[in-house]
Formats: structure tokens, C-alpha cells, sequence
């Protein structure tokens, strides 16, 4: 699990002559907090919508828990029908912490157009999605020990697959697998002591960070480098998915990974998160997986 | 209206048969140095002119039995000569250095005062006599340091020599030496500039009302020409300082016809921090400047100038596993030919090319990394100088300009210890196109009180990829108050064809020139000042308020989360956008006296605004600074000792902080955690920009060997109260609360530093 970061030699020689004190920053006004929606609809799977309160940016990092925007009246509707979501939580055995979400009963449908209505402190945000973008089937997994992107150096897995025609597409991989204690993660989060699992394996989700695009690539066959999060051995399996993801949410989640890039950096353009919905921040929209496919690594992690 | 129009124009070249011509050169007595902007005037008629860049001058008046024509420059002798003038006559005046008192009739009817007279606004000169008088940091007095000083300049960030004019980017200032363009005017960090003080004669900085003959850049023409040599005796001079060095030779290769200067800078700094160094880590920065030049002295109508300048800095970093190398230089070289066709009509051609190359490559866990751009230009200009009367000087010529640029960049797996072979030069990507211009301007004297320079420019450009022509007309006009104020008014269009793509940090040297597309449109500026000029005390203080406007169109800034890594499709990666800016400048100099300098304040805003940034809205630009204050004096204490200090206050640059935070949570995928909410950009201003600098210099004169010998010692102390002044400020989360720090960064603290001054 190796990430290369490339510092700009004068930066390194300037570290050497510059000196460095805390400052206290103020913007202008006083910051209040917002409504942040991410609702991601996958066919065939009950509903989940997040809704969660930002914090002033010098707070210190709260749970999920704490920034849960409880109390909002959360429904859903096909045009047919609608339905109220209800506050719920999955534990996440990674982090040791409670995740809270509004949770429908009735699964998304592929071909259906969804509107979402949040009514939160006496202001309500509507948006929609439909779920029309073509399922895309993998056609090759590969494991590679290097490639490089915009993030370094890494190893990872190789995605081959054709791309649907006639229409604009965005990608983005996914991975699940059983992992238990002694597989780190890739980056500082190794340094959670996840010592909630009483040695039991629990299941992880792995989304990809990088939203591929079929630009000038229409009907033609293409290849996703991912890179994974966990460290494995040998033998390891997981799944592997194929996201097709609406515009909507490939653009929310490229200006997601961009600043990601750019958080932490004074020399990169910082990047501003573009709401799609109407007054608040977040995203709603869909997601339509490939089949699965069965992976077994075939060497330890370098 | 078409006739009065015709006679307007043909009137200043239909000549008077009446009138006979003066004309000849003013130099310097001691060196032979040509006087550029010297005073000439002619007391009884009460007109004048001043010496071109060549300091050759031309005057058409009525004949007289007798005129008195006075010759006069800051900081030297004047001259009174009694001419008469029944036919045309040429006459060539050496001033020696050194203050002088004419008689004191005809001082009362002298006039040095150009800054009032001239109809053109927003132009400084600089003589660099006066610029090495100021504060030096770490030995080194630094033009563009200087610059930096005047108002309406605003200066980039801590340590750096960038500048910003009229709320321009730094990209929008054409700064050339010899006619030359240098496209990075900085060393590494930009403590010290490409410029070696001693090598210079003038500096001129135009900041708007822009003559015809400039153009190129929308915001300044920096024009720096350097020193011809001395044509009368040979001449060594030297210093030595904390970091670097220099050594200056001059002297005539035929007495008063051909002379030579050859003038060399170097670092030290790789030497001196060789012993600091331990087996595992091994860094080195170098630079040095090579200045020279000839002139001839062909015949009384011709002469040649050939000078060069090359500039090369390197820079290495190499830790176990870690190779950094920075490594970039100009190289200019200027040929020109200055001819005089009788005695009104001057003519300069130039024959120029200069070349810009950086490389920047890193290894760092055996993957190689590498940048590399590099500009070729060759040009030629043609510029005629006509005075056919002293109502009017008539500039006419053209100008073309060949570009070349290469840039590329790569990133590939290192295996086994080969080194990297580097990016074949042959692989490069080049791109080849043109710029011209025609232009014609006439400076002229409508009536006593009433003045103007009137330009014209035709700018061009093509490419494979696009081309554009343009048409910018220029208009100053000056009405005279009385004999020490003025009124002026200008209006300048600029056009440009090259735009800099801009990197977060001022110094250092990742910005890449990009020519205009079909994308990427030509930078155009529209600009309107106006301003009130007002001497005193018989031109002892000068004073001006100048007010602007300037609108800029196609500005281009890097899409949000980019940077520069590698060049190979640069449109993409850019937005485009405008920008405007206004302010007002206030200026007062003493020029004459024990006590000498200047006290500069610009207030100002500067705004942007582009479609796919900040969500549409107007943002400040980066270095809008409210308010900007510059205080420059020096003190003669005695025969020896000069006192120095520059004190300079601006307000802090903007820049961008997130308001607030969400979290996005995938268990442990890659882009789980928090992520910023921005609500403006350029939202929140660092701290105020503020320093003192000081200076004493002890000179001394004294004969070796019957020879005259100046010696002089220079004490300096930059940033004399060690304020920590921002650099640029960067986030730290707390590990354990997950609370993000603002941290400060500042590079220069308080810097002493001796010089040792040599002159023979």
C-alpha cells in the first residue's frame, strides 16, 4: 500500500528558510450551519438518504451521531406513490461508530423517476432522479502492483469493460469484502483502533474516489485503475462492481475527489462543492451496479 | 473638417522655412554614458525637449543671433551654452556628475520639470544612481526591489521581486533589458532579480498613457537599458557581500568612439553551506549574471550597440531516495544600429533574440518526475524618431516578434538505480507563432497650456492554431495650471497575446507562458487615468495624485483543484474570466537636499470576475491590497557617512478558507471524511504586510598607486524589527480532535548584512 506524493523541490528548499506560527482567521459574518443531503438510490435496495448539519470549519471533528440532522420529515415519491423515510443506523465495524441515515422501506426501481422532499426547520429542499443509465458489465479483473494517478503511486485492480453507446456515462468502481483487524487501511486511517469486532471479520464497502467519464471513448472498450483501500494477502476474494452513476452525482462526486486533492494544499486551486439541490448543500441521485464479480488477489500487498 | 483634418497632420512635417534644427547628444562627462531624458531648452523661446533612449536630442526653432540653450539632468551639472543659430547646427554636451548651480538667471528659467511638463502620466524613471543608494538585503540593492516602491505597484509575496501594476497579474508586465524581453525577471525565491544593479544605466516604469511604440502588456512596460561603458578611461568595480559577489569592467576600445562593459554576479551560497552538510543530505543553490556590451561610434551619423546578457540558476535537492533539481536561466542579445538622417529624423533598428528555459525534475520513490519549458524569440524592431519642430516629436515603426515554445512533462517508474535519461528535447511539442506591430505616435504642443501624445497601434498575431488583429489607440493629453502644475488625462487600449499561466506562488518558477488560441482569446485592458501634477520649491518636491481605471477582458485562472504538473493541454485546464480595478496614487519626492527620497500611498481595489469560479459572483482579486504605503529616504551625513531607511505597509493578500465542514461516510473508502464548504473565494485577508529597512554607508576616496581608489563599506539591516510577515497560510488538522489549525508561514526574518564596495 504505497502512495508517492510529489513535493515541489523549492517548497522543500523554502521549508528550510521559513518559519511557521498559528494564526487565528475570522471570515466574514457568522458561519451558519446547513443542511447537507446524500441520497444515492441503487435499484433494487431500500432508500437511504443522509442528512447531516456542517459545522463551522475550525470546530473540532464530530461522530455522525452529532452532526445527524434529526427531526426532518424525509419522503420520497415515484409519482405513484410516496413514502416516509425513518431515521435508522448501520454500525460501522471499521470505525467503531454508529452511521445515521433516513431509510426507506420500498426498493428503488430501475426506469422511475424519484422526487425527494426534505422538510427540515421550517424550510423544505425537493429534488429528483431517475434511474435510467445503462447497466455496464465487467468483462476483466486485473490485479496491477503499480500504476500511477494524480494521487501517486499505487497497487490496485484493473477494471476492463465496454462502454454503453449513444449516451454520456460515468463510472466509478466498487469493492466489497470480509475484512478483519489485521488488514490496514491504505492511509492514516490505520491509526483507528478498531477494537469493536471481538476478532469477528465485518464487511466493508470500497468506493472508488475517481469517477471515469466515456469522453471520446463512446461504445468503445475501457479500462479503470483503481486503487483499493485495505491491505489483503494472497487468496484474499472480494466483489467487485461497476457503478454507473447518473451526471448529477458523477459531478458531485468529481468535485468530491477534487477537493480532495486540494484540501490541505495551498498551491492547488481550492474547490468549491456545487449543490444539486435547490437552497442547501448535498446530492440526490442514482446509482446502477454491474453484475458481481468474484476476485482473489493473487499476492500479498507490496 | 477633412481639410483642417489634413492640415493637421501633414502640419508638423511641411517644416518651416525660417527655422533651423539643433540637435547632438548629452552625455556623461566622467563616463560617456548617454543621459536618457535630459532636459534640453532653449530659455528665450521657452521651448524644450529631452533626450531619447540613445540620449541624442532635436530641436527646430525660428533663427536668432543669439539663444541660450540650457542642458540639465537630476544629479549633475547643468549647462548654459550660447548658440548662434543662422543655420542648422549640431551640438553635443557632456554634463558632469555631481550638483552645480547655473547662473542664476538662467536657473530661473530652467526646467526640470518633466514630471509636470511631459503630457504623458504614469511613467517613473529611475536613474540607478539613485537606486543604489537605498537599503540592500543581504548586500544587494534590487531594481526591481525598487519598483516595488512606486505607486501603483503592489509587490507579490514576502522576499519576492514579482510585481503587480494597476491590479494586473504579474504576467501583464513587459519587463526587458535592452530592448529584450525576459520572461522571468526573478532568481530562485525571488530575493534578488535577474538585474545587476551595476550594469545599469535607466530605469523606466510605464504604468499607463502608454506611447504607441509600447505594447505587448496589458498592465506596465518595465524598460531597463543598460550602461554603454565608459568610452574615456577603463574602470574597475566590484562587491562583495553575504551571499554573492560582482565584479564590473568598463573602458573605452577606441578613446570616446568604442567601449565595453562586462559585468558578472555569483551566489556563494552553494560553497557556503557545503560544511553544514552531512553524507545524507546534499543540497545546493547557485546563480549567476553575465552582463556585457560594445558600442561603436561608427561616424557622427552611426553607431552600433551589441549587448548580452545570460542568467542561469540551479538548484538540488538529494536526500536518501530524493532527487529534486530546479534549474532555469535567460539569455537575451541585442544588436542594434541607431542612424541620424540629417538632424531631424532618428532612426534605431534592432536585431534581438532571448531564450527562457526551465527544468524541474523530482525522484522520489524510484518515480521519476519532470518539467520543461523553454521560450525562443527572435526580433526585429524598426522605429523612426522625427522632430520637425519643437512642437512635435513623431515616432513611427514596426515591430516583429517570432515566437518559439516548447513545453513538456512526465511522470514514469524508475527501475534499478539507472538514472532517468530525462524528456528527449527532440519529443517536445512545439509551438511556433507570430506577433507584429505598426504604431505611430506624435507627442504635441497644441498651444502653451495645451499638450498631447497621440498614438496609434496595429498589433497582430498568428498561429496554426488562431489569429487575431487588433487596433489600440492611446490619447494623453496635459493642460498646464501655471509654471509647476498641471492636469493630465489618458486613455490607453492594450492588447496581449501571451498570457502566464498562473502558479499559486509568486517565485517560484512553475508558470508556464501559453500563447493565445482560439480558446485562450488575447488579453485585452482598457484604461483611463487621470491626474494632477504639482511641483514646489523650483522642482525641489514633486507631487502627483493620479486616479485609474482599468477593465481587463479574457483573464485566465487554473479550474478549481488544478495546478500545474504537466503542459501538454493547458486550455483545459483553464477558465476564463475578467477583471477590473480602480484606486488612486499619491506621490511626493524630494529630489534635492542632504534629506532625499520619496513617500508613495495607492489605495486601491481590484475584483474578478468569472463564470465557473465562486459560482459566478465577483471575487478580489489575489493581491488586491487596500491600502499601500511606501516611505524612502536617504540622509548625507557628511563627505562619508549616508544614511538610508525604506519603510513599506500594505494590506495583507486574500485568499480562500472554507466556512464550514460535511462529512461524507463510506467506511473506510478512500474519499470518506470531511470535506470544506466554501461560501466566497479570496474570502479572508492575511495580515497587514509591514518592514523597515536600514542602511549606513561609509565611502571613501583614496589613491593606490597614484590611481583614485573609492572604497565603501555598506551596512544593511532588512526587516530591522523582525516582523513575521505571512507568506501564505495552510490548514493542519489536530490528530486527536480532528481540529483544523490556520498555520502562518513567514520567510524572512530580521537580516543584517555588510557589503564591501570597490571602484578604480
Amino acid at each position: 500500500m504505497k502512495t508517492i506524493k510529489y513535493l515541489f523541490p523549492p517548497l522543500l528548499l523554502l521549508a528550510v528558510l521559513s518559519c511557521r506560527k498559528d494564526v487565528n482567521i475570522k471570515p466574514k459574518g457568522n458561519y451558519e450551519s446547513q443542511l447537507f443531503i446524500e441520497g444515492i438510490l441503487y435499484p433494487g435496495e431500500q432508500p437511504r438518504i443522509y442528512l447531516s448539519l456542517s459545522q463551522p470549519f475550525f470546530n473540532k471533528e464530530v461522530t455522525p451521531q452529532e452532526m445527524f440532522a434529526r427531526g426532518a420529515e424525509v419522503r420520497l415519491s415515484d409519482g405513484a406513490r410516496e413514502e416516509l423515510l425513518h431515521p435508522d443506523s448501520t454500525y460501522d465495524k471499521f470505525r467503531c461508530r454508529w452511521v445515521p441515515y433516513y431509510l426507506g422501506q420500498t426498493p428503488a426501481e430501475y426506469g422511475k423517476t424519484y422526487e425527494l422532499r426534505v422538510a427540515f426547520l421550517g424550510k423544505t429542499y425537493t429534488a429528483t432522479t431517475t434511474i435510467s443509465q445503462a447497466k455496464v458489465d465487467i468483462e476483466e479483473v486485473e490485479y496491477t502492483s503499480e500504476f500511477f494517478d494524480v494521487y501517486g503511486g499505487h497497487d490496485g485492480v484493473i477494471l476492463r469493460f465496454r462502454d454503453a453507446p449513444g449516451q454520456n456515462n460515468f463510472y466509478r468502481f466498487q469493492m466489497d469484502r470480509f475484512l478483519d483487524t489485521s488488514r490496514h487501511h491504505a492511509h492514516i486511517l490505520e491509526v483507528i483502533q478498531n477494537d469493536c469486532t471481538n476478532g469477528e471479520k465485518f464487511w466493508i464497502t470500497d468506493l472508488g474516489r475517481t469517477i471515469f467519464r466515456d469522453e471520446n471513448n463512446d461504445g468503445q472498450p475501457m479500462e479503470m485503475y483503481a486503487e483499493v483501500s485495505f491491505e489483503y494477502r494472497r487468496g484474499d476474494t472480494a466483489y467487485i462492481y461497476l457503478q454507473s452513476l447518473d451526471e448529477t452525482s458523477a459531478a458531485f462526486y468529481e468535485d468530491i475527489d477534487n477537493q480532495l486533492q486540494s484540501i490541505l494544499n495551498p498551491f492547488v486551486e481550492p474547490v468549491f462543492l456545487k449543490s444539486t439541490i435547490e437552497g442547501t448543500l448535498g446530492v440526490f441521485g442514482s446509482v446502477v451496479r454491474s453484475d458481481t464479480v468474484l476476485f482473489v488477489y493473487p499476492q500479498d500487498n507490496p | 473638417m477633412r481639410v483642417s483634418l489634413l492640415l493637421f497632420i501633414l502640419l508638423p512635417w511641411a517644416g518651416f522655412t525660417q527655422n533651423h534644427t539643433i540637435s547632438g547628444t548629452v552625455t556623461d562627462a566622467t563616463t560617456g554614458e548617454a543621459l536618457i531624458g535630459a532636459n534640453v531648452f532653449v530659455t528665450s523661446t521657452k521651448t524644450g525637449t529631452t533626450t531619447n533612449s540613445y540620449g541624442f536630442y532635436s530641436l527646430t526653432i525660428p533663427s536668432a543671433d543669439s539663444l541660450g540653450v540650457a542642458f540639465t539632468y537630476v544629479g549633475y551639472t547643468a549647462q548654459f551654452k550660447k548658440v548662434y543659430l543662422d543655420q542648422n547646427i549640431e551640438l553635443s554636451v557632456e554634463l558632469a556628475p555631481g550638483v552645480g548651480l547655473l547662473d542664476e538667471v538662467v536657473v530661473s528659467g530652467v526646467r526640470s520639470d518633466e514630471n509636470v511638463a511631459r503630457p504623458q502620466m504614469g511613467v517613473v524613471d529611475i536613474p540607478t544612481e539613485k537606486i543604489k543608494e537605498l537599503p540592500a538585503i543581504l548586500g544587494e540593492v534590487d531594481v526591481l526591489k525598487v519598483v516595488q516602491l512606486l505607486p501603483g505597484v503592489q509587490s507579490g509575496n514576502e522576499g519576492t521581486t514579482g510585481f503587480f501594476v494597476r491590479g494586473g497579474n504579474a504576467d501583464q508586465n513587459l519587463v526587458q533589458l535592452d530592448e529584450a524581453i525576459v520572461y522571468n525577471p526573478n532568481h530562485l525565491f525571488g530575493l534578488f532579480s535577474t538585474f545587476n544593479t551595476r550594469a545599469i544605466n535607466n530605469v523606466r516604469l510605464i504604468k499607463g498613457g502608454f506611447p504607441a511604440q509600447y505594447g505587448g502588456r496589458l498592465s506596465s512596460i518595465l524598460d531597463i537599458s543598460m550602461k554603454e561603458g565608459n568610452n574615456k578611461r577603463l574602470g574597475v568595480e566590484g562587491g562583495i557581500g553575504l551571499v554573492t559577489s560582482q565584479l564590473t569592467a568598463e573602458g573605452p576600445i577606441k578613446k570616446e568612439k568604442a567601449s565595453f562593459i562586462v559585468s558578472g554576479r555569483r551566489t556563494y551560497f552553494d560553497w557556503m553551506i557545503k560544511p553544514f552538510l552531512t553524507s545524507r543530505i546534499r543540497t545546493s543553490y547557485s546563480f549567476y549574471d553575465l552582463n556585457a556590451k560594445v558600442n561603436w561610434q561608427i561616424g557622427p551619423k552611426d553607431r552600433l550597440f551589441l549587448s548580452a546578457f545570460n542568467g542561469k540558476d540551479d538548484a538540488t535537492y538529494i536526500e536518501d531516495g530524493i532527487e529534486y533539481n530546479v534549474r532555469f536561466g535567460n539569455t537575451t542579445g541585442t544588436l542594434r544600429w541607431n542612424h541620424i538622417f540629417g538632424q531631424k529624423l532618428f532612426l534605431n533598428t534592432s536585431f534581438i533574440i532571448n531564450e527562457y528555459d526551465q527544468n524541474i525534475s523530482a525522484l522520489q520513490d524510484n518515480s521519476f518526475s519532470e518539467v520543461l519549458s523553454g521560450i525562443n524569440d527572435v526580433n526585429g524592431k524598426l522605429e523612426f524618431q522625427y522632430y520637425p519642430n519643437p512642437d512635435h516629436i513623431i515616432l513611427f515603426g514596426a515591430h516583429y516578434l517570432d515566437h518559439t515554445f516548447r513545453s513538456s512533462g512526465r511522470t514514469e517508474a524508475q527501475s534499478g538505480s539507472d538514472p532517468s535519461p530525462g524528456i528527449d528535447a527532440n519529443t517536445i511539442p512545439v509551438k511556433y507563432f507570430d506577433e507584429f506591430a505598426l504604431y505611430v505616435n506624435d507627442e504635441m504642443k497644441l498651444s502653451e497650456r495645451l499638450s498631447a501624445n497621440l498614438g496609434l497601434r496595429l498589433p497582430g498575431f498568428f498561429s496554426d492554431e488562431a489569429s487575431y488583429y487588433r487596433i489600440e489607440p492611446r490619447a494623453s493629453l496635459k493642460v498646464a495650471l501655471g509654471p509647476a502644475s498641471s492636469v493630465k488625462a489618458a486613455y490607453t487600449m492594450m492588447n496581449q497575446f501571451l498570457h502566464l499561466v498562473p502558479s499559486s506562488t509568486a517565485s517560484v518558477p512553475t508558470e508556464i507562458w501559453v500563447p493565445s488560441t482560439e480558446k485562450t482569446r488575447p488579453q485585452l485592458s482598457t484604461q483611463y487615468s487621470v491626474g494632477y501634477f504639482q511641483n514646489f520649491r523650483d522642482n525641489e518636491y514633486e507631487s502627483s495624485l493620479e486616479v485609474y481605471y482599468k477593465d481587463m477582458r479574457n483573464q485566465v485562472l487554473f479550474r478549481e483543484g488544478n495546478q500545474l504538473i504537466e503542459s501538454l493541454d493547458i486550455d483545459s485546464l483553464l477558465t476564463y474570466g475578467k477583471g477590473w480595478s480602480y484606486g488612486a496614487e499619491l506621490f511626493l519626492r524630494k529630489n534635492r537636499g542632504k534629506l532625499t527620497g520619496w513617500i508613495s500611498y495607492t489605495l486601491s481595489w481590484t475584483n474578478q470576475r468569472f463564470e465557473e469560479l465562486n459560482f459566478g459572483n465577483t471575487f478580489p482579486f489575489r493581491y488586491d491590497r487596500r491600502h499601500n504605503l511606501s516611505v524612502v529616504g536617504t540622509y548625507e551625513l557628511g563627505k562619508r557617512w549616508s544614511l538610508s531607511a525604506t519603510f513599506v505597509f500594505s494590506s495583507g493578500n486574500v485568499y480562500t478558507v472554507p466556512v464550514g465542514r460535511v462529512g461524507v461516510f463510506y467506511g473506510g473508502s478512500l474519499f470518506e471524511g470531511n470535506y470544506f464548504v466554501y461560501e466566497e473565494r479570496n474570502n479572508v485577508r492575511m495580515n497587514p504586510y509591514h518592514r523597515l529597512d536600514l542602511s549606513a554607508s561609509h565611502k571613501r576616496e583614496w589613491k593606490l598607486l597614484g590611481k583614485p581608489l573609492t572604497s565603501e563599506w555598506v551596512f544593511s539591516v532588512y526587516n530591522t524589527y523582525s516582523r513575521l510577515n505571512p507568506y501564505f497560510v495552510f490548514f493542519e488538522v489536530e490528530p486527536a480532535t480532528g481540529e483544523p489549525k490556520a498555520k502562518q508561514v513567514s520567510l524572512l526574518p530580521i537580516i543584517p548584512s555588510i557589503t564591501y564596495n570597490f571602484k578604480f
